[in-house]
Order: C-alpha cells, then structure tokens, then sequence
C-alpha cells in the first residue's frame, strides 16, 4: 500500500473494468465514462491506461469476440485480478478514513 | 455497416501500433467511427478518427513494440562486429596497413581540423559581433584602388557626432611604445598597450574582473589591466583601485587602476596587457584632430537593425567633407567578424585573405583522409578473391544483400573506430608541438560533448568512406559462380585501382615539390645582398635618461673601444615604422602618390649601417649644422623623384623643407621578402621625440661578450631606471624567416604523412598483386625468365600509376606554387629541375618500398609455386 499508489484516472479505469466484468474493453470502458460522468476522455488514455494497470498486476486481458460494427476486429476484454480488487477496496477505506475526519456540516446553498 | 474508413489513417496506427496491441485498438477505433457517424454525420467523425489515431501516437504505446525489434538487431550486429574482428586478427599484415594508415592521415587531418576550428572561432564571442565593425580607407592612388585600415584619429568622434545610426565608435591605438611600469620595488618594460577610447570596453566583450565596463577607462588618469598583467605588477595583493607611475621617454606619470580585464581568449586578433584612455594623451596636449594622420584602427558599433549598404553610402564622404587633401579618399565599413580571415583587399575590391590559407588547409586534411581510405578501398577490392566463397556461402544460406552490405560496413566501421582511437591519442601527444608550429594555442576539449560528437561522426564518416565502395562491390558476387569455382573478374577494378593509386600519388607528387620551392624560396632569399652590414650590429632602445645623457654615452662608447660607430633611428629598419604619400618636389605629378617609407637618423648611419654613398655624403652634423634638415635618397626613392642632379634639390615633408644631401645603393628595408620601396631617410634631430632607438656598431676586435658586458654597464650608468636591452640586426634579419621555416616544417610534416600512407598501401597492394600472379611468375621461371626480368616485370606494373600520376600532377603543381610565390616580391623562379627532382625522388621511395617483396617473389623457386592445383 505504501509503495502501490493509483492516481485518479487509473483508479476510475479500474472501477470501471470491475464493473462492467465481461463487457470490459477500451472502447466500452471510455464510453461508459463519458456517459455516466459527462466526462471527456481520449480513447488513447483510456488504452495507456489500461496496458499500465495489466503491467502492474491489477488487471489481466484475454481477446473477446469481434463484431461487425468493429469491422471483425477482436475486442480485449478485462478483468480485474485479486490484486486490484484489494487495491480498490483498500484506496476506498482510506477515502473514507479521511472523509471522516470532516467535520460534517451541511452544504449551504449560498 | 459499410461506412468508408479514412484508409491513410489506420495505415499510420499499423505502421507504429506495436503488432499484438494493434487489432483491439483498431478494433475500438472503428467501432468508435461508427458510432461518431450516427451522432455527429460522416465528415465530422472521420475527422475524428483521424484525431483519435494521432492521439495512440504516444510513448505508451510506441515505446511497447521496441524491445522485440531492437534486440535482434543489436544480435546481429554484435555477431557483425565479431566477424569483423576475427578477420582482422586472422589478417594482421593486413589490418595493420588499413589501420595504421587510417590513423595517420586521421591524425593529420584532426590537427588540421582543430586548427581551421580555431581560425574560424576567431573574435565570434563578441555578443554583439554582427553590429561591430571596422572603418576602412579606400582611396585611388596612381591609377590603383588601395584599401587600408589606419584612420584618422578624429574620424571615431566624428562618426558618433555626424550620423545617428552609430551606437559608438572608439578609436584603437597599438604603437608599440616603450613604457615603463613602476608598483613599489617592481619594474616592469611592456610595449603591449594600446591607447583607445572608454568604450572599447562595452563594444567588445572582453569581461572585467572588477570594475565598471561603462566608467573605467573615463578619467584621463585611469588604467586597466590584464588580469595576468596585474599578477606580475602587483603580485597576490589586490590592484584594483592601487596607482601605477608609467614612465615614457623620460616622463613619468600617475594612473589608477580602475579596471582588471579578464585575460584576452587566444581566439582574437586583439592582443594587448593594458588600455590607457585617449583623453590622457589630450589631457598633455593638443587633440590630434589632423585628418591626413592615419595612425589608428577605428572601430564601430551600430544600433539595432541599421542597413549598412546605406549607411555606408552615408559615411563615404566624410574625409572628403572634413579634409581638402583628401578629395580621394572613402571611409567603408567592414564587418569584425570577416577581420580575421577576409582582409586582404585587391583595387578595392576583397579578394580574400587569410581564408585561401585556410581553404588550402582543409583541402590537406581532406586528401590525407581520402589517401587513407583509398588504402582501404584498394586492399579491400584486390582481396575480393579471398572473401568471395564466405560471400556466396553467406548468401546461399540466406543472408540478405542489405545485411552483407552492413557487415562489410561494420568491417570498416571497425577499422575507423581503432584507426580513430589511435589518432585521438597521436593527436593528445603531438598537439603542444603542434601549437609552437603554428603558434596556436589549440586544445583537445574533451570535456565538451560536440566534440564527441564531431570526432564519432568523423570516423563513422571515415569508415563509410572507405568501407562504402568495398561493402557494394563484396556483396555483389553471384555465388553460383563463385561456388562453382569462377574466379571474380577484375579487369575493370584494375582500372578504379590504378586511378586511386595515380590520386594518391599525384597528391604527394603535389606535396613534394611545394616542399621543394618553399625550400628553394627561404635560400634563395637567405642569399639575398641586403645592402648592409649585419655582424656587430646591435640596437637598443632609446628609453629613459638615456635621451638627455646621449652626447656623454656615445662619446663614452666610441672612447672605451666598445663601438665603432653610433647612430640615432627612428625604429629599426627591420620595422616598418612610417610611410608618407605626401612627400613635395619640384616637378612632380600631382597626381602621383607613391609611398616612401619614412625614416630618421643623426649621425654617419652609412658608416654604422655599412651602406654604400653613391653621390654626395653621409650626415655628419659635427661639420655641416644644416645636415640636421638634410635628406639622404635610395636608388628607387631618386628613380621616382627623377632628379638629374639630386644634392641640393628641396623636398618638403610635414610642412617642412628638407635638402638632399646624398644618395645612397638600395638596402633591405623591413623585409627581405619584399621589393625595395623608395625610402628617404631623415636627418631629424630638430624634430622633438624623433629617436626610438640606437643603433651601435660593435668594435670587432673585442669579443661579443665582453662587447656586451661593458654596453651593459654603460647602460646601467646612463640610464639606471631601465632593465639593459639589446637586439642584434641579424637576430632580427633571421626572424623574418621564421613564417617561412614554419610552412616549411608543416608542409615537411604533412609530405612525409601522405608519403608514409601511400607507400603503406602500395606495398599492401603489390603483395596481393604478386600472390594473384604467383603461378605467372612460376612459368616464367621454368620457361628461362630471369630474377632481373621478373623484378622489372612486377616493379613496372605496380610503378606505371605513380608515373601517370607525376605527369598529369606536375602542371598543378606548377599554378599552385606559381600562385603562392606570387606572394613574394622577390621570388626565385620555378624550374623543370624541381619537378624532374620530385619525381625522382618519389619514384626512387616506391621502389624502395616494393622492392623486398617482388625481390622474393622473382627469387622463390617455381616448384613451390607450381605444384599444388
């Protein structure tokens, strides 16, 4: 935990492969978060991305089906290894460690 | 779904996508694409996809195809340099011809190199060097434009005055005076100072050390020194701020230090220990402000962005509109950076300089290289049989041209790399005598990384070179052929061969005979009369109190038998030291404006000088007061003067009239190199600071020393603030030799070099020239041919390229060293005889070189040869 650290992209790539299970490739992944976030990603981020989080053992790819709409090209479908779900869920109790240490006030609306 | 894919752009994602990332990624880029055209319509989506692929172009992608490539190409090419190695030991004759003379001529070529480096680096460290300039005379003088670069003293605040444009203009004095430093109990004499204006300091970017570049030199009493200059005045304490009394014939004066300079980088032609402001000169008397006195350099600064073609139009006229003498003359800028290389002017037009020198020094290195690699290339072809099986096995198995011509390429890629190393090391060892060669102070910078650069793509430039042409020709065997047992054709590789072979040997036919002329040139004028007598002859300078003690030490010199004669000079007439154009006479063209050298002296100088009295006498003002306003002509100054009866007749000078008392056989003056110029020679002892130096005529019947000893003490009695100096006039006569000794000694150097690396490959090549024809002799023999015949047979062939090459080098030759001695006034001729003697001696050194080898191979006995098929 010391020495791993995931930064804010990575860790929303990840989420996402974990989330979606057996519809989990770059393509799908960058369109879920453009959908569910309203926000803009690049294809290209989305695939360094990934490749970097296989390279440090949080994910692991198989190559899927192709479709027409893909022009037959295969798809490399994700999935999240026991390594990345500990990661996840540890980076999540410390969000809320830390989230507990506000003091809870209210938003005001101003 | 049949939408059209822009096909250029996944071209590109196939081309740098690594292989096994590629199909998900065009995959998704595609189905992207798709889904682009429903939302926002065709064109706008294949603009997109277009976007998206430039995107995948980054270093987390690319980066993840490079392992698998590179590691085979790094395997091969290790195995490449692995084979190159092997054949090199396997071949050590070999490899020592191709590597030693690869060395040599690096090693020539890098010192010449560093050198051009050097002469190209001059005064560009000025940060503002592209807006400096130096102002230029052009005038039109006896149907001839002359360009020189002495100006007026006034012209540099008249400039700054008059045209806006100039940023500031300073005038820059070097004259060589004699001053005298006093700090404490230190003395020191330097003539290295230069009189010039407070901003010469922020025109130039010469650092201070201390003190403020734009105030240091703008108190009349203030000076600034080297930092070296200040060490050996001051010692450790500090200068800055402490007085220096500088003394000048007999005057002393108080200066402030107000600056320390940085010491000048040796890549600059500005040379000097100290800067005294002008307004000190001012300050004790009047302002020079005469506009026929060309007696310093000016140079310029212009503001920003100035058009220099038009200013120039402006300045032109400046003399014209200050002086009425000087209707003829121009004033033209030229830039400091072209100072160095580019300032030889012919009629007014530039004509190049310095640069012709250098270009030729290039053209050296160039050649010592291609004579190197010509060794290479010849070697390479004429062992093609040897490598010819290990090429057709080679490519049966598979191999690619493109990867045989690689390894060939790494063969002598390995060749250079070695032949580089041992030159980078020749080149450490030799270069501080290089450096006193050609007095350059040039460095190996190994700390600077350009310079690794430069030296690696040197010799990979080198290895393809010469390992270009072999690595095509080897890889180009068809090995049905040659597995057949064919033998490679070489008829028209003979030719390339003897071509090579007659470059080479034409180059240092080239060398030799310069080496011969510039020989012939220092003896022939070594044995030039020079009109006077050397021997005996010393001079010294006229400093101190020795100016107000003159009458008492020539009196005593002349009583205690030290000399035979004594006489006063204005500088000695070894220097150039003042010309005038404007010399009067009776009955000259007014437009004529021939030089005379300038010149004064007091009395007896024929006798002290041991020149020869055509008419009329020497000065001897003991008897004859008025000698004091008299004039002694050379042969060429009365030539041009056209006197029928020249004593008596008056020549005005400076606004002063002078009387001809006599004339006298034309004498050497300054240089030997040079024709003789008209010269009149002065009595001026009513001129006020005349007399620089005097010149003693030792007694003969003592010996030097003892001559020495006693003009010593002499010295030390009349003059005892001075250190004792002295100059002999043939010490001094003999230096002017020593230009021409160094070109001598470098052309020397390089000579053997070429020679040394040509004969290496000659001898390289007659070996496998006689090993291809070993059966050939054989026969011979048993068919009666005798050793002589075949020594002859073998030594023709090999020799027949070096004489082609002396006959079609020798005219070169002729117009390039016709063109160098045209640089001398006086020149010996050039004659048959020199190239006859070049091409002996080469021819003689082939010989030589061959000799042993076709010796054993017209001596070896037949059988041996013979027997085996």
């Amino acid at each position: 935990m010391a020495k791993d650290y995931l930064g804010e992209f990575e860790e929303l790539v990840l989420t996402m492969v974990a989330a979606l299970q057996e519809d989990a490739y770059g393509a799908a992944i960058a369109e879920e978060i453009e959908t569910r976030l309203k926000r803009e990603v690049n294809l290209s981020a989305v695939h360094v991305t990934l490749y970097r989080l296989e390279d440090k053992g949080y994910l692991k790819s198989k190559m899927g089906g192709g479709t027409q709409e893909r022009g037959g090209r295969r798809k490399r479908i994700y999935t999240i290894t026991n390594a990345g779900l500990a990661m996840l869920k540890a980076m999540k109790e410390a969000r809320l460690d830390l989230w507990k240490l506000v003091p809870q006030l209210k938003i005001v609306s101003v | 779904m049949s939408n059209p894919k822009p096909a250029s752009a996944l071209r590109f994602l196939k081309w740098f996508c690594p292989e096994h990332l590629h199909e998900e990624i065009e995959g998704d880029l595609i189905q992207k694409f798709h889904r682009d055209v429903q939302a926002y319509g065709e064109r706008k989506a294949k603009r997109r996809l277009t976007w998206n692929v430039i995107r995948f172009f980054r270093p987390g992608i690319i980066l993840r195809n490079q392992t698998k490539l590179s590691l085979t190409a790094f395997y091969m090419i290790t195995n490449y340099f692995k084979v190159a190695s092997r054949i090199m030991i396997r071949n050590k004759a070999y490899s020592f011809i191709n590597i030693s003379g690869l060395a040599l001529g690096m090693t020539g070529a890098i010192l010449l190199f560093l050198w051009i480096a050097h002469e190209f680096s001059y005064e560009q460290f000025h940060a503002d060097k592209h807006r400096i300039y130096k102002a230029w005379n052009r005038a039109l003088e006896n149907g001839q434009v002359n360009c020189w670069d002495t100006t007026p003293r006034i012209l540099a605040p008249t400039l700054e005055e008059e045209f806006s444009p100039v940023e500031a203009a300073i005038s820059y004095a070097r004259w060589d005076s004699k001053h005298l430093f006093t700090v404490g109990e230190t003395r020191l004499l330097k003539t290295s100072g230069v009189f010039t204006d407070p901003a010469l300091l922020t025109i130039f970017s010469f650092p201070l050390l201390e003190g403020n570049p734009a105030k240091a030199l703008e108190s009349p009493n203030s000076i600034v020194l080297t930092e070296s200059f200040a060490r050996q005045l001051f010692g450790s304490r500090e200068a800055f701020g402490e007085a220096v009394t500088v003394s000048q014939s007999g005057h002393s004066f108080e200066f402030t230090v107000s600056g320390i300079l940085k010491d000048l980088p040796s890549n600059t032609d500005f040379n000097f220990e100290y800067l005294i402001p002008f307004s000190f000169l001012e300050s004790l008397g009047e302002k020079n402000t005469f506009w026929g006195n060309n007696s310093v350099a000016t140079f310029v600064k212009m503001k920003e962005g100035t058009d220099l073609i038009s200013f120039d139009e402006q300045v032109k006229g400046i003399v014209k509109k200050h002086y009425a003498d000087g209707q003829h003359i121009e004033i033209f800028l030229y830039p400091l950076t072209k100072m160095r290389l580019y300032s030889r002017f012919e009629n007014g037009v530039q004509a190049g300089g310095r640069i012709e020198i250098i270009r030729m020094l290039g053209i050296l290195g160039v050649c010592l290289i291609a004579i190197a690699c010509i060794n290479f290339i010849n070697l390479s072809t004429a062992r093609a049989q040897r490598r010819s099986k290990e090429v057709a096995v080679r490519k049966v198995t598979g191999a690619f041209r493109h990867s045989l011509v690689m390894q060939f390429l790494c063969e002598s890629a390995l060749v250079a790399l070695g032949a580089g190393v041992l030159s980078l090391f020749a080149v450490y060892l030799v270069l501080p005598f290089f450096n006193v060669l050609v007095q350059q102070q040039l460095v190996l910078d190994f700390g600077n990384i350009t310079f690794w650069a430069a030296a690696l793509g040197f010799v990979l430039l080198t290895g393809l070179l010469a390992g270009g042409y072999p690595a095509l020709y080897l890889s180009s065997f068809r090995p049905v052929g040659i597995l057949k047992g064919a033998l490679v054709s070489s008829a028209n590789r003979n030719t390339l061969r003897t071509l090579l072979v007659v470059f080479q040997f034409g180059f240092a036919v080239m060398l030799i005979i310069s080496v011969i002329v510039v020989r012939k040139q220092i003896d022939f004028v070594q044995n030039r009369e020079s009109g006077y007598v050397k021997d005996n002859l010393v001079y010294i300078p006229l400093t101190g109190d020795l100016g107000k003690n003159y009458p008492t030490f020539k009196n005593e010199l002349l009583q205690a038998g030290i000399a035979v004669s004594v006489t006063k000079t204005s500088a000695p007439i070894t220097e150039q030291w003042s010309s005038t154009g404007g010399i009067q006479w009776s009955g000259k063209n007014p437009e004529d404006r021939t030089d005379f050298e300038r010149i004064y002296m007091d009395d007896h100088p024929s006798a002290t000088f041991g020149l020869t009295i055509l008419k009329g006498r020497d000065f001897d003002l003991q008897q004859f007061a008025n000698d004091s306003t008299g004039v002694l002509l050379n042969e060429t100054a009365l030539k041009v003067m056209g006197f029928e009866n020249p004593i008596g007749e008056i020549i005005k000078d400076n606004r002063m009239e002078w009387h001809v008392i006599g004339v006298m056989k034309d004498f050497v003056f300054t240089s030997p190199f040079q024709k003789i110029e008209p010269i009149v020679l002065f009595g001026g002892t009513k001129l006020r600071n005349a007399f620089n130096e005097i010149y003693i005529k030792l007694n003969p019947e003592n010996t030097v020393q003892e001559n020495l000893a006693m003009l010593s003490g002499l010295s030390k009695k009349y003059n005892p603030d001075y250190p004792f100096e002295y100059h002999f006039a043939d010490v001094e006569y003999a230096r002017k030799f020593a230009n021409l000794e160094a070109t001598l000694t470098i052309t020397t150097v390089f000579t053997s070099i070429a020679i040394f690396i040509a004969c290496l490959g000659l001898l390289g090549l007659s070996t496998y020239l006689i090993e291809a024809r070993v059966k050939e002799i054989g026969i011979r023999k048993v068919l009666g041919g005798s050793v002589l015949s075949i020594m002859k047979l073998l030594s023709m062939s090999s020799l027949k390229p070096i004489f082609i090459a002396i006959i079609v080098f020798s005219p070169a030759t002729w117009f390039a060293m016709n063109w160098w001695l045209n640089s001398f006034a006086y020149r010996v001729s050039l004659s048959t005889w020199t190239f006859f003697m070049a091409g002996i001696v080469l021819i003689a050194v082939a010989l030589i070189t061959i000799s042993i080898q076709t010796y054993r191979a017209a001596n070896a006995n037949p059988v041996d040869s013979l027997r085996n098929e």
